[in-house]
């Protein structure tokens, strides 16, 4: 019993692991450093292994691996099924290793990688453990593939990082260039580095930050598709999409669902608030802090997770690019704690703009420099310039938009970028005929079991960080009322107040509208439209908190009488929403007793 | 010492500017992180009545982001109280204490020595501490005296606390503890303390690296010891496991308790039930412990930065109020003897222990404190699904 416990849990490992290989590996191939850093990092000792048990000689193991890596690196995006990166990295130290017993062991004047000798005479001729050998060879390889009409897209977006990196080594003197190689591809610590060198961590650190600096002014990568000798303009790029109109009515101050709504009709796929209100769940979500009426309990669900799921039940599917700074305060730790820590580095994630836009397809990205009174937001990137360096994005206080520069993109210290992919499937068969009738009401059923669900549950989503509480669903009132019952020696928080109040009264509005138009029929119908009704008065309670407490930036305190306005109104909202759930629950009991044989 | 000058000098000139504002009245803007206001009221109060037209606005921020968001404003704040080190790191954000700490005499020496080692980096105070906490090991007496057996003492081992944890871990018929002998979270800083007592440390002193500490002998001993209590001896509640032991002042015999658990327990009129002792003695021999404390620090952009000061002492120094009945410890001897805490049977022992702090990793590196919950589901594989500790530790290297 207790060995098949342990081989399942075994089994159980060795799946996360692969998961976890396959998106890191995807992110890899979007262009993402840090994830193949990551990649490295877990998989260095296993590749070691490998190439030891091919070798017998851990010497000529670690030599093996470093090569393997590189070509790991630089191969990625051919890397077909991001699912079998760990064979498919295993073929590359087996190949590796053959290769380097075929030739009688280790090369007898071998250079460490992170030294480099003077570029090769024979431009044909590529010298394998030669960095800057082995990208102008797949830079030029990339440029004839896009040329010749593979997959271009893909090829051109990693013609642009090899020749990013080369740009970068070229411009640098010889130590700055390694040092940077250093940091950039093995992910060395300064301090390593510096030990490495044989020089303080303090001038590694200057080292690092001139050589970035140089990058920047230099404008090395924009400039990459002018220079004479590389000829042609193809990598110095702009595009804007044109967004087609949002009208206020049709927004939503959950601005993750808006931008969603946004970016789907941008796709010529329009959507009812309503309808993604109540699909995503935002409907029916109500988060407070346990500390205090801050409105970060709006931000604090899965985020990856729920627009996954969010954007399956719409028929798509979506690619994402997360992370978090070290070097800044992090915003909503609760909800990005375990994103993995990037470097703020342009590389990482301009690419995927690029490719994104370029396929007409806005971004959706958490915008950190949102205009007050919002301090961050979902917003959508509609269009790049290179030669501007700037990206044009949404923003919920600006209806002509704004722009960010590149530097802003890469140093804010969320990364949350996610294009969607696929399309909506084509519905087969008549419109109107039963089975796409059924499969309505089955998403309807769906999104009420979510909202019935997430009303009893009083701890929807529980960050890792221990000081970090929230309560939600029906639990969520008291704990709003409590923090304004806690009197007039701690005021609630006067500014989240605002922003709370505003989005669920009118995520309240939004749930009634959805439930009005739920496929539903007889008994099923007549109690949705009760709950309707009832969402509909829940948020008209908290609607007057929103008139007289308004979403505006204020460090003003609430007078202990408007505390308790605001308390007295949240207790009829709550009364009101108990009432919509129990609706919800029993229509519930109906369509299931309906729909189950 | 020219640099003093300047600062002071500087700062002079700022509060003789302050007196020019509007109606002769000075608005001293603090901004906290801190969801319980009732403290810093309190202070404003008293403060405002000894200074009239001075007026204290309080404004509260959701985390750090926001508080840096503030900073970097046109309409930076004068103080910023943060719940955690991680502002008080960067450079030019806050301005030196020290010179006005010296300016009051017997103040410096009035500081917690240990308090003050952990906050002043580089020779300067960017922020008085506050929020200040420790963990000690804090033992449920009715639960050790059911079971005939002697209370820890502070020469204990941690293979003694192991033995006394298995002893009173109790488990069902159906295998789920409805008591168990030790109790402590799955967190790489609550693992930190008995890690420093066996003589290792996750960084480099300056915090930046973790190769060539975090993966060294010491470090990997304290961890192996550490997730054997979870997974071998079973005598901590593993990460998803069922329990019928119910809160940590109910069914836990032993609990790494910070002063705010201690403080709970006080102000449910539950002290009496439990004792304190120091943690065990790990292998390494170290006699360290880790500090928990936020601060409250004058920006650098405040216009009003001498009466800033003079709020702050007044809020952090002067009340012995906050600590008649307190979830954390006061920096200041004088105020530990004005409110009674040093001799009180559980807190003097919290008071004691403050000459053994150590700075954590998370006072010095963001990039491992931003790693924090990675480094924690790694810590879960441990436990869960033993994965290998020096295997796991080495791959920690590319955290900081």
């Amino acid at each position: 019993m207790e060995i098949h416990e342990q081989s399942s849990a075994g089994r159980g490992l060795e799946h996360r692991e692969a998961d976890e290989a396959r998106e890191l590996a995807e992110r890899a191939q979007l262009g993402d450093t840090e994830a193949f850093g990551e990649l490295i990092e877990r998989h260095r000792n296993r590749a070691k292994d490998w190439a030891e048990r091919i070798t017998g000689d851990p010497h000529l193991a670690d030599d093996i691996v470093q090569d393997a890596l590189v070509r790991a690196f630089l191969h990625i995006g051919s890397l077909q099924d991001a699912s079998r990166f760990l064979p498919w990295l295993h073929r590359i130290v087996r190949n590796q290793a053959n290769m380097r017993l075929r030739r009688g062991g280790p090369y007898k004047k071998e250079k460490p990688f992170a030294s480099f000798g003077p570029s090769n005479a024979d431009p044909d001729r590529v010298e394998w453990d030669d960095l800057d050998s082995v990208l102008r060879h797949l830079t030029r390889s990339a440029a004839d593939a896009a040329l010749s009409g593979q997959d271009p897209a893909e090829h051109l977006l990693r013609k642009e990082l090899y020749e990013t990196i080369r740009s970068v080594l070229h411009v640098l003197s010889r130590k700055e260039r390694s040092i940077f190689e250093a940091y950039f591809f093995k992910q060395l610590s300064p301090d390593e580095i510096a030990s490495m060198y044989r020089m303080t961590t303090g001038s590694i650190y200057t080292y690092i930050h001139r050589s970035r600096q140089k990058l920047k002014q230099e404008r090395i990568r924009v400039s990459l598709g002018l220079s004479p000798e590389k000829g042609g303009s193809a990598m110095v790029g702009s595009k804007v999409l044109k967004l087609p109109e949002h009208p206020p009515h049709a927004r939503s101050m959950t601005t993750f669902v808006d931008r969603v709504g946004q970016l789907l009709a941008a796709l010529g796929d329009p959507r009812e608030t309503a309808e993604l209100m109540g699909v995503s769940g935002f409907a029916f979500r109500m988060q407070i802090s346990d500390k205090a009426t801050y409105a970060d309990g709006i931000y604090m669900f899965d985020w990856r997770q729920t627009l996954r799921t969010f954007l399956g039940e719409l028929g798509y599917g979506a690619t994402m690019l997360c992370g978090q700074l070290a070097e800044s305060p992090v915003p909503l730790l609760g909800a990005v704690e375990r994103f993995p820590v990037v470097l703020p580095i342009e590389e990482a994630v301009l690419p995927f703009i690029r490719r994104t836009i370029d396929a007409g397809k806005p971004v959706l990205y958490f915008d950190t420099s949102a205009s007050r009174p919002y301090v961050h937001e979902w917003s959508l990137i509609y269009g790049y310039d290179d030669e501007r360096r700037l990206v044009h994005l949404t923003d919920a206080m600006k209806p002509e938009g704004k722009t960010l520069s590149y530097d802003d993109v890469a140093e804010n210290p969320v990364r949350f970028l996610a294009a969607v992919e696929g399309g909506r499937e084509p519905a087969v068969g008549p419109p109107g005929a039963v089975w796409e009738e059924a499969s309505r009401r089955n998403a309807a059923a769906r999104a009420l079991r979510f909202a019935a669900d997430y009303a009893r549950n009083a701890r929807a989503y529980c960050p890792m960080t221990s000081y970090l509480s929230y309560t939600s669903g029906l639990a969520a009132y008291d704990r709003w009322i409590g923090h304004l019952r806690r009197g007039p020696g701690s005021p609630p928080n006067r500014y989240g107040m605002g922003q709370l109040a505003a989005v669920y009264a009118e995520a309240k509005r939004y749930a009634a509208g959805y439930l009005r138009a739920v496929p539903f029929e007889g008994e099923a119908m007549r109690l949705a439209l009760l709950a309707a009704e009832a969402y509909e008065q829940a948020g008209e309670a908290i609607g007057e908190i929103a008139s007289e407490v308004p979403f505006v930036r204020t460090a003003e305190a609430m007078a202990p009488e408007l505390c308790e306005r605001c308390a007295a109104r949240l207790e009829k909202a709550r009364n009101f929403e108990a009432a919509a759930v129990e609706y919800v629950e029993k229509s519930l009991t109906l369509m299931e007793k309906g729909i189950s044989p | 010492m020219n640099e003093t000058n300047d600062r002071n000098n500087t700062n002079d000139r700022n509060d003789k500017n302050d007196r020019n504002d509007k109606n002769g009245t000075i608005e001293i803007r603090f901004l906290t992180e801190f969801q319980n206001l009732n403290n810093v009221m309190d202070a404003k109060a008293s403060f405002e009545r000894d200074h009239p037209g001075v007026r204290i606005a309080i404004e509260q921020a959701t985390d750090h982001y926001e508080s840096m968001q503030a900073f970097k404003s046109d309409e930076a704040p004068d103080i910023i109280e943060s719940g955690g080190w991680a502002l008080y790191n960067y450079k030019g954000m806050f301005v030196d204490l020290l010179p006005y700490v010296d300016e009051v005499p017997g103040l410096r020496e009035d500081l917690n020595p240990g308090v003050m080692r952990v906050a002043c980096k580089d020779g300067h105070l960017p922020g008085l501490p506050v929020d200040v906490a420790l963990p000690l090991i804090v033992y449920n007496k009715e639960i050790f005296d059911r079971a005939g057996l002697a209370y820890p003492t502070e020469d204990w081992t941690w293979d003694e606390m192991i033995e006394l944890a298995k002893k009173l871990t109790v488990r069902g018929d159906n295998g789920v503890a409805r008591q168990f002998g030790f109790g402590l979270g799955v967190d790489i800083e609550e693992f930190e303390p008995f890690v420093m007592r066996n003589g290792g440390r996750y960084l480099s002193p300056n915090g930046a690296s973790a190769r060539g500490h975090v993966d060294q002998p010491a470090v990997i001993e304290a961890f192996r010891m550490l997730v054997d209590a979870y997974r071998l001896h079973r005598v901590i509640r593993n990460p998803g496991e069922p329990s019928e032991a119910g809160d940590l002042h109910q069914g836990f015999a032993m609990v790494f308790g910070f002063a705010w658990f201690v403080g709970n327990l006080v102000h449910h009129g539950l002290g009496d039930k439990f004792g304190v002792v120091g943690l065990p003695n790990m292998p390494g021999g170290e006699r360290s412990n880790m500090i928990y404390m936020g601060a409250a620090g004058i920006t650098t952009k405040s216009r009003h930065p001498r009466l800033a000061w003079e709020f702050l002492r007044h809020y952090v120094l002067e009340r012995p109020e906050p600590f008649r009945s307190p979830w954390t410890l006061p920096i200041a001897r004088s105020l530990a003897e004005r409110s009674g805490l040093t001799k009180h049977p559980l807190w003097s022992r919290f008071l004691q222990e403050l000459d053994h702090v150590r700075i954590s990793g998370f006072y010095i590196s963001e990039k491992w404190n931003t790693s924090r919950q990675l480094v924690n589901e790694d810590i879960r594989r441990m436990i869960l699904e033993g994965a290998d500790v020096a295997q796991t530790l080495r791959s920690w290297t590319r955290f900081a």
